[in-house]
């Protein structure tokens, strides 16, 4: 699936949810998930499949009667258990997600800029590697936008502890990179 | 340490409750150390983000070709199957058609035709094979054949990398004579 349209029909309307409203919720939420499902550790390919299955499990969700909101933090957690469930590529990679081989972007860089970013990514990838998987997963969650509430639902913790995760991930990041 | 440097994240998140934010606010405006936090917090957010936002530049592609080098192999083992099964026994392709019993010819010859044409099997180490031979009178032949030792014997009949050349000999009354030469 290459495009940005929906697969499927979405059967929102009955809910409230157009299905201009649903072709959006789907162009706005593909990338992201992929996104996430990639530094999770798959592969593009394996993300894509994910992602799929994530917005047809949508599908029979609402179909089956489900609540319809939030629907960004419940395609979360069905991509995030997904993920979960394709145990051995995620054990495999999931010790290197954002690591090795990161660029900045440095389009007007100079030669020496080019250098320091390089470093600085370098050593910011060591340290993420030296992060516990749920502070990972909560930093990227954040990353892609979700609220506190919303990486609680994802990842099935107290909004309370993901507020003090992350807390400790960005002073251990910033700690590991003299920031 | 401050005390407050445990809500800095929350803060620059804007996750903390109404209440707290006017608090932190006022305390960040006064204190040196949680600026600096502050701002620490910020480059590394930042500098996560910008990691973040790079990982779809390199996201491992599975390659769909993983199923390639299978595919050939049964490809190429589908082919070979199909010529082994298609493939005529040898014995079919052995068995001769008797000469028609001296059929009026359809074509009337101008000149009166040799009478024995020597048909040859060679083999690419024919000619040395020849060379040893006493017996051989080399002669150019009318007709030449090459055929697969397998097509003429069954299989393993002929030990690998043995090469011989074979004479037939087709009489004037249709008698024929099969000669081998190793």
């Amino acid at each position: 699936m290459s495009g940005d349209s929906v697969p499927f029909a979405l059967p929102l309307a009955r809910f409230g949810i157009s299905d201009r409203e649903a072709d959006t919720l789907f162009r706005e939420l593909r990338k992201p998930l992929l996104r996430y499902l990639v530094c999770l550790g798959l592969s593009h390919d394996e993300a894509q499949d994910v992602v799929q299955d994530a917005f047809l499990s949508l599908h029979r969700h609402v179909s089956s009667g489900g609540s319809a909101e939030n629907t960004r933090a419940w395609l979360y957690r069905v991509a995030h258990n997904q993920a979960r469930n394709r145990q051995a590529s995620y054990d495999r990679r999931f010790s290197t997600p954002l690591d090795d081989g990161v660029d900045a972007p440095l389009d007007e860089a100079t030669p020496e800029q080019a250098i320091l970013e390089k470093e600085k990514f370098r050593r910011l990838g060591n340290a993420i590697r030296t992060l516990a998987a749920p502070e990972r997963e909560c930093l990227l969650l954040r990353a892609s936008g979700l609220r506190y509430r919303e990486i609680g639902e994802v990842l099935g913790i107290a909004t309370s502890t993901v507020a003090d995760i992350v807390d400790r991930a960005i002073k251990k990041l910033a700690e590991k990179c003299n920031v | 340490m401050c005390d407050y440097k445990g809500r800095l994240v929350a803060w620059l998140d804007g996750e903390l409750p109404a209440d707290e934010v006017t608090n932190v606010d006022w305390h960040v405006a006064r204190c040196e150390e949680c600026q600096r936090a502050v701002s620490a917090y910020e480059e590394i957010s930042a500098s996560f983000l910008d990691c973040y936002e790079a990982s779809m530049i390199r996201a491992p592609r599975r390659s769909r070709l993983v199923w390639a080098p299978i595919l050939g192999v049964a490809a190429a083992a589908a082919v070979i199957l199909a010529v082994v099964l298609l493939r005529p026994s040898p014995m079919e392709r052995l068995t001769l058609n008797p000469p028609p019993a001296s059929p009026a010819p359809a074509i009337a010859f101008e000149k009166t035709p040799v009478a024995v044409t020597t048909v040859h099997t060679r083999h690419r180490t024919a000619a040395r094979h020849v060379a040893q031979s006493p017996a051989w009178k080399p002669a150019e032949p009318l007709v030449e054949i090459a055929i697969p030792a397998d097509a003429m014997f069954p299989p393993g009949a002929v030990p690998a990398g043995f090469s011989y050349i074979t004479e037939v000999s087709f009489a004037p009354d249709g008698s024929q004579a099969v000669r081998v030469w190793p």
